[in-house]
């Protein structure tokens, strides 16, 4: 409609454009008639153009359309179109002013046109109105029915008896067990009425039970399918139809009806070739082509392997045959002896195969060798692969023994037959016979058959030899090695300036030819490739993909290849590709390779061999061969693929049918689901309750299949079996696959065991891997039982150090998870944004003095440990200065004092020795020395007790295995050892004539301290003033107090004793020590006790960052307890008691000792920085081995039961960081302990290592301190102060009564005095050995009489605690030696294993003086406390005598 | 004893009705797969796009698999969550692919769906969040009851797989 109207008015605008306005005016009044517009557009307003428009007769205008619209139904696009054209183009002239008489004078205008109309054509002249002729259908009925044409069908029920035939009774099917459907519901009154209607018709409708026959009912109860819900969407989309134009195509050509869509594609792809032979092949070329194609060949077949699978087969065979023979006896042998002939052949092929090979390889070398260059980069390396030669000589063996066997039972067999045929045509030949002699007399008849001949015995002894002989020559010999043939294109080629001129005639002819190839498409060409050079290697590679738009069915597609030569081209060769099936799309086709040839003729007079030109490799000349010019061709023709992957390929003519088989059971689908079709038993219930009806044809399936199951033929298997199919689809067995080498080996690189974790590089080849890489591993999962006693040289610390290593273990495995846990802050690391506040904190800094002489350590940039190697860090230490360094005491003081007073006062002191402590001059000359991970760095060499070095030492440090990631740094066991050595000059001799005097320098060791790498990673700095671990006693040297020194120290220095050393230790550059791992530990705490907790340590670390507190720990078990839990009178070892009954103060320093020898082992360590694991105080006197907390916990217990006010200190200490002292109160004053060295410091004590104080905790509450200082010193310890000390149970929060996890009392093992004396000596031994060790080339000499003496002293030393009460034994020893210069020392340590007392023993450096006349002296005594708990003394003295 | 390397990346997801979305996602392979090394499932961080509907991730995956047949070829499936203003997570869709059985790289599109819930749950979920999820997310990939599972279509999941297969032909597995 709407084209139309537009067309119309087009046309229109078409008329107006054409017409003058006159004719214009004639149209319109035209339609004016037809639309009855006659009355408002007046055609004589209408044609005034020249009146400009008014209003008021557009209303008019307006008021006519109105009116019109009624008529809109039936031309009302026409109206429209023409309003609208009336609209834009008409020109109303305004209504004059007197309206009425314009109206009149209009009407009369219309009058006088009707008129004109009726007296023009009057139709009533000819036409005359009739009324329609019309009968009404009861009439009609009536009518009908008088005729009688109708029949009227009574509803009433029609008796059987009519419906049957004469004489007949209904019969009922169903009651005679057939199967009758269920008829489709029809009401009654139309089944009557159609009855009645076909009696009347007199057919037969009727079945033999009177009924008129019905098919079954089609209808289903249920719907088949799932409910669809959206059915416009979800419509198939290939179902699915789309709008075409029509379109013009000029040939549709293709067989298949024509696609509106019909642009085909054929892709081309041309890949390159190879030539096999070509004429500029040289010698070598010919016969490397030959190579790679032998080689080639040995790869397919190495890939099929048929020799492989016909010994299988074979194999298989023979066991099949055995097992026959067993139980019939002799049977056939053909297929066996036909796989074993073919496997021979397949076996023949595959060893001359590999001989060609290598023949032609070595035919290649020997040109190579003849003609002085190479061509060629072939390669062939010839892999060894040994066998086990015993085995493989069985198997050699095994085969021949079977084979010969089944070769005689064959001639055998052979033999039977023949011999049966012989027989019977010996019976036939005495019948024959027989027969001839009665015939005889009748006459002479035909010729009787010969006499057979017997068949020869067949020669077994022969067999065994041929088949040996066979076997030599086509099997691998036994024990021979299997080669396998590995040929690589990697060789080098010689360049052509060291070739023969003909060579490089050939190379530059080479270099001149290039190739492309034209595609013919229906014998037309289409395209062609670039034309590439030739290479040296004979291939080309184009890579060029053609998309050929077809329109015509493809019949042929053609490819040539053309070389050229310059600027002429030749045709070499022709390659036909068939036409791709329509399913062979682009993407899914591999390329092929097409062979192809040509017999021209080439000859040239360079190295080339020509084409078509007989060639021998013979140095005679014989054995010719014609090569012709060959090569293959890689290429693929497939349809192509349109946007939205639609192939661009003609249909395939026929569609894959039987889409709709075995819809007839979906009902039970939508009863029983999917999956409930496998399940017999719910089919069974499913058909019982939809009462299948057993006789329907459509059931029967079903019904056959619930008889087999219910019979028991077919029983579904009680178990549910995954992965069904999985055995018979295996590539290989499980075990093999656990068996791979290299399989395990990435497996266990995934798992991070220690052995693998950073193991770079896993081989991709299987034998590559090596068994040799496994063997540490598997030894230490084979010996985790053994113990080793050699490391330990204590059984029961072997057993410890194993149950240790497991608890370790077991930990770590457990947090190796945790570990992968990653928090924001972990993989984020974002600069705080500064605040206002310290922004103008930095501006106030810039208007500071600046104070050169001051710097400020700045804050470094930190490093994640990642990406570091070796070398990268260093240890910086710092060494500052130290105080009262023990100084030299003077040999003999009684002798200088009986020379000084008793020398003539006219002597000169100088000559006396000693004589500079006298005069204050040199006391002591120390240095430092620092060892860390052996290696050893000095100091320079400062005066006087009070040296100041201030230097800056940097040590490398290098991590076990390279392996620089945070848990491997956590664990590095090494220490720094910072010793103050004293440099002593002795004078050995003056050469007088020169005037200078040799000296030598001698080093004495004065004391240590040491510091664990742990800790100074965990710190990241340690800065601060040591107390310098100085011997008992220190021969020569006195700890007496420099006289008269000035400064303010005194007073606080009097405070404590020995010599201290202040130092900064850090790491270049700073690593991130790595943090404690977050996991929840289940507990068996209070759900509210544990959220208690944690509200209180938070909100002591929001108010005091810097104080530790520690509320809640984790025991053993990994599980987190109640810190109180752990604190418990508990009784000392009864020994300790009694040693002091009447001196509670003694006591109490020999209880500290005793806790303090237990060795320290930080959990850090142990752990890897997994977490700080507590563990109770027998546990801990069980493993002897724990850290600071252990140490600390156990001596609080100790002194709660001497009946001492105790608690635990958790704060930070230097050197140790976070850690727990004891605090108890005495006497009304406050003690510190350090419980890992057995000290007390006073509350004002300046060299206290407790740097802070964060919490105390005894048995009944843990208290936290808020007060402003955390240094012991500026700080209360009354707890009782609620605004100084932060309680946990208060009375909001009352203590629920905590019972504790320590045993109620400590059992002590008895002090073993023969287990301790035995261990003396071995460490003796092993320390006498090491000094010898570490002296290679000085011969050691050990004083016996000095070291008797020295053994005598360390029980002393052990009784008075290591203070310094030597001053006895010292003259004593000075009286013993007389004129030995001595020097000294005892070390104490507690033993854990001998290593840490080696290491001590090395850092002395007591074994270093090389003097030629030096003695050694070495005293080791080992003091047993109960539970096992030693106490180890190493008196060492070096001896010189002067 | 083929074996399968798996590496590529997540690269995030497109048509969800928001777009602050992470991903959790994990591999599944039939009893004949070994893992060899790398993660098997994971979980990607919240991207909250500044322009444009799709959320970029761009998780690593990098698996090395060992198998001894074909069954049980690694399964990818994943899980889009939703994570609005205030922090809480809300299920976005389930999605599931097969990993690709041919070498090369690949890039793979997952739907996903999200169960729908009767008319109650909708209307909760449209005013307070949170909707119906799988009870056994294993329903992702396995079962076969799924049609009674009313589910309503999500967004996208984009996936870019690298695929390096060894020793398959060995077994006769064309690739």
């Amino acid at each position: 409609g709407l084209s139309f109207s537009q067309s119309k008015g087009e046309s229109l605008q078409q008329e107006e454009a054409l017409l003058e306005p006159a004719s214009r005016l004639q149209s319109l009044r035209d339609r004016d008639t037809v639309t009855r517009f006659d009355r408002e557009v007046d055609p004589d307003r209408a044609g005034r153009h020249d009146v400009p428009l008014d209003l008021s007769t557009r209303v008019k205008f307006r008021e006519a359309a109105r009116r019109v619209r009624p008529k809109k139904q039936t031309n009302s696009f026409m109206y429209k179109s023409f309003e609208a054209y009336n609209f834009f183009t008409f020109n109303f002239e305004p209504d004059p002013q007197d309206g009425s008489e314009r109206s009149s004078r209009k009407r009369k205008k219309l009058k006088k046109a009707e008129d004109l109309f009726v007296i023009e054509q009057s139709s009533q002249d000819f036409l005359e109105v009739r009324k329609a002729e019309y009968v009404g259908y009861r009439k009609l009925i009536q009518r009908e029915r008088e005729s009688e044409l109708f029949f009227t069908p009574s509803f009433r029920t029609v008796p059987t008896s009519i419906k049957l035939p004469e004489n007949m009774k209904p019969r009922y099917l169903e009651d005679e067990g057939l199967y009758v459907g269920e008829r489709p519901p029809v009401s009654l009154t139309n089944e009557n009425i159609l009855e009645n209607r076909i009696l009347k018709m007199e057919e037969k409708w009727f079945g033999d039970d009177g009924r008129i026959m019905a098919l079954p009912d089609p209808i289903k109860e249920s719907s088949t399918r799932p409910p669809l819900f959206h059915m416009e969407e979800d419509l198939d989309p290939a179902l699915q139809t789309v709008y075409r134009k029509v379109r013009y195509t000029p040939t549709a050509t293709l067989r298949s009806p024509p696609d509106p869509e019909g642009d085909y594609q054929l892709d081309v792809d041309v890949s390159g070739l190879i030539f096999s032979h070509h004429p500029l092949f040289s010698r070598e070329h010919v016969l490397g082509a030959r190579l790679a194609q032998l080689y080639d060949q040995y790869l397919t077949r190495q890939h099929n392997n048929l020799t492989g699978h016909l010994t299988d087969k074979l194999n298989g065979l023979r066991s099949a045959l055995r097992n026959m023979l067993e139980i019939h006896g002799g049977q056939s042998l053909t297929q066996a002896i036909n796989t074993r002939q073919l496997r021979d052949s397949e076996q023949e092929k595959d060893r001359t195969l590999l001989k060609n090979i290598v023949k032609v390889w070595k035919e290649i070398k020997a040109l190579r060798e003849f003609q002085k260059f190479t061509n060629t980069p072939y390669k062939l390396y010839l892999r060894r692969e040994t066998v086990d030669q015993a085995s493989d000589e069985q198997e050699y063996e095994d085969e021949i023994f079977a084979e010969v066997v089944e070769l005689e039972a064959e001639s055998e067999e052979d033999y039977q037959r023949k011999l049966a045929e012989y027989k019977k045509q010996l019976e036939e030949w005495k019948l024959s016979r027989r027969k001839q002699e009665l015939s005889e007399s009748e006459g002479p008849l035909e010729e009787g058959p010969p006499k057979p001949e017997p068949p020869e015995k067949p020669d077994f002894d022969s067999i065994e030899q041929r088949v040996r002989e066979k076997a030599s020559r086509i099997r691998r010999k036994p024990g021979e090695s299997i080669l396998i043939p590995e040929l690589s294109a990697s060789g080098n080629i010689t360049a052509s300036e060291l070739c023969p001129k003909a060579e490089i005639a050939r190379r530059e002819d080479v270099a001149r030819r290039s190739l492309f190839i034209k595609i013919l498409y229906n014998d037309k060409e289409v395209s062609r490739t670039d034309s590439r050079s030739l290479n040296t290697d004979f291939r080309v590679h184009f890579g060029q993909i053609f998309n050929l738009k077809i329109v015509n069915c493809p019949q042929s597609i053609n490819l040539q290849v053309f070389e050229e030569i310059g600027s002429s081209c030749s045709l070499l060769a022709q390659v036909f590709v068939p036409v791709p099936e329509p399913s062979v799309l682009t993407g899914g086709v591999p390329l092929e390779e097409f062979e192809f040839s040509s017999n021209q003729r080439v000859m040239f007079d360079h190295e080339g061999v020509g084409s078509d030109v007989p060639l021998s490799f013979e140095a005679d000349g014989s054995n010719k061969q014609t090569l012709l010019t060959s090569g293959k061709l890689s290429c693929c023709v497939s349809w192509g693929i349109g946007e939205d992957d639609v192939p661009l390929a003609p249909p395939v003519s026929q569609q894959p049918g039987g889409m709709h088989s075995g819809l007839g059971r979906l009902d039970a689908v939508s009863y029983i689901g999917a999956s409930g079709l496998y399940d017999m038993k719910k089919i069974g219930e499913w058909a019982t309750q939809s009462r299948l009806d057993p006789n329907d044809p459509k059931n029967s399936s079903i019904m056959q299949l619930l008889k087999v199951a219910s019979s028991g033929e077919v029983t579904a298997p009680e178990y549910f079996r995954l992965e069904q199919l999985q055995e018979e689809f295996n590539f290989v067995t499980d075990e093999e696959l656990e068996r791979s080498r290299r399989f395990r080996l990435l497996r266990l690189r995934n798992q991070e065991v220690a052995e693998f974790r950073n193991y770079k590089c896993v081989p991709a080849l299987e034998r590559e891997v090596t068994d040799k890489v496994f063997q540490d591993y598997e030894k230490r999962l084979k010996e985790g039982e053994i113990i080793d006693t050699k490391e330990h040289l204590d059984s029961h610390r072997a057993l410890v150090a194993k149950y240790l290593q497991k608890i370790q273990e077991s930990v770590i495995n457990r947090f190796l998870l945790a570990k992968h846990h990653y928090l924001l802050s972990d993989l984020v690391v974002e600069e705080e944004i500064p605040s206002i506040g310290i922004l103008g904190l930095n501006l106030f800094k810039l208007a500071e003095p600046k104070r050169p002489l001051k710097p400020q350590r700045k804050e470094r940039k930190k490093v994640t440990a990642q990406n570091l190697s070796d070398g990268d860090i260093k240890l910086l230490i710092n060494i500052i200065r130290a105080y009262d360094i023990p100084v030299r005491r003077p040999q003999s003081k009684m002798l200088n004092f009986i020379c000084f007073y008793f020398s003539k006062p006219g002597q000169s002191p100088q000559t006396i020795q000693g004589s500079d402590w006298l005069f204050g001059q040199v006391q002591v000359r120390p240095f430092v020395e620092v060892s860390f991970q052996r290696t050893v760095l000095q100091t320079t060499t400062a005066d006087g007790p009070n040296p100041c070095w201030n230097e800056e030492l940097q040590l490398p440090f290098s991590a076990p295995n390279g392996d620089y990631s945070t848990a491997s740094l956590q664990s590095v066991k090494d220490e720094v050892f910072i010793n103050i050595f004293d440099e002593v000059v002795y004078e050995t001799g003056t050469d007088k004539d020169r005037g200078t005097t040799h000296t030598r320098a001698e080093k004495h060791w004065l004391g240590s301290v040491k510091i664990p790498f742990s800790t100074i990673y965990s710190q990241s700095r340690i800065d601060g003033t040591f107390k310098v671990n100085t011997p008992a006693v220190l021969l020569g040297y006195s700890k007496e107090r420099s006289h008269g020194n000035s400064g303010g120290y005194d007073i606080l220095r009097s405070l404590s004793e020995g010599a201290f050393i202040t130092v900064f230790i850090t790491i270049e550059p700073q690593l991130v020590p790595g943090e404690s791992i977050r996991e929840k530990f289940d507990s068996q705490e209070d759900e509210r006790l544990l959220q208690a907790s944690e509200r209180f340590e938070r909100d002591a670390a929001q108010g005091y960052p810097d104080r530790p507190c520690i509320t809640t720990v984790i025991d053993l078990n990994g599980k987190t307890v109640f810190i109180t839990r752990y604190i418990r009178p508990l009784n000392p070892p009864q020994e300790l008691l009694d040693a002091y009954p009447n001196n509670p103060q003694e006591a109490t320093g020999l209880v500290a000792r005793f806790v303090s020898l237990i060795p320290s082992l930080p959990d850090r360590v142990s752990f890897s920085g997994a977490c700080d694991l507590w563990s109770t105080c027998d546990q801990f006197l069980t493993l002897l081995a724990g850290d600071e907390e252990e140490h600390a916990v156990l001596l609080c217990n100790f002194f709660l039961s001497m009946g001492k006010k105790a608690w635990l200190i958790i704060g930070t200490a230097i050197p140790e960081g976070p850690t727990a002292y004891v605090l108890t109160f005495e006497q009304s004053r406050y003690l510190i302990w350090n419980p890992s060295s057995g000290q007390y410091y006073g509350q004002y004590d300046t060299f206290c290592p407790l740097q802070t104080v964060g919490c105390l905790v005894n048995a009944d509450n843990v208290w936290f301190n808020v007060q402003e200082y955390a240094s012991p010193m500026r700080m209360s310890f009354d707890t009782t102060k609620a605004k100084l000390w932060k309680p946990f149970f208060s009375r909001s929060f009352s203590h629920p009564g905590l019972s504790s996890v320590q045993p109620e009392e400590l059992v002590y093992r008895r002090v073993d005095k023969a287990a301790a004396t035995e261990l003396q000596d071995r460490i003796e031994k092993i320390l006498k050995e090491k000094i010898m060790e570490w002296r290679p080339r000085h011969p050691t000499r050990w004083n016996r009489y000095c070291t008797t003496t020295l053994k005598q002293f360390l029980p002393k030393l052990e009784l008075s605690g290591g203070r310094d009460m030597a001053e006895g034994h010292r003259h004593e020893l000075q009286s013993l030696l007389g004129d030995n210069r001595i020097s000294g020392f005892p070390l104490h340590l507690p033993f854990s294993e001998i290593r840490p007392i080696i290491e001590a023993v090395y850092s002395t450096g007591v074994h270093n003086i090389q003097a030629s006349n030096v003695e050694f002296a070495l005293a080791v005594y080992v003091h047993p406390y109960p539970n096992n708990v030693l106490s180890v003394w190493v008196y060492l003295a070096s001896l010189v005598r002067s | 004893m083929a074996e399968l390397h798996i590496i590529g990346q997540i690269i995030g997801a497109s048509g969800f009705p928001e777009n602050s979305l992470f991903c959790k996602w994990g591999v599944h392979t039939g009893g004949a797969w070994r893992l060899l090394s790398g993660l098997k499932e994971g979980q990607t961080q919240v991207d909250l796009p500044q322009i444009g509907d799709m959320a970029y991730w761009s998780h690593p995956i990098d698996l090395h698999y060992a198998t001894k047949g074909l069954q049980g070829w690694p399964k990818l499936h994943l899980q889009v969550w939703h994570q609005d203003s205030f922090g809480r997570c809300q299920l976005y869709g389930y999605g599931y692919c097969h990993v690709p059985s041919s070498p090369g790289h690949h890039r793979i599109s997952c739907v996903t769906w999200r169960p729908l819930g009767s008319w109650q749950e909708q209307l909760a979920q449209i005013f307070v969040g949170g909707g119906p999820q799988l009870r056994s997310p294993d329903l992702i990939y396995s079962g076969a009851d799924r049609y009674r599972l009313h589910t309503e279509a999500m967004g996208t999941v984009e996936l870019e797989l690298g695929i390096i297969m060894r020793h398959f032909d060995k077994y006769g597995v064309d690739s």
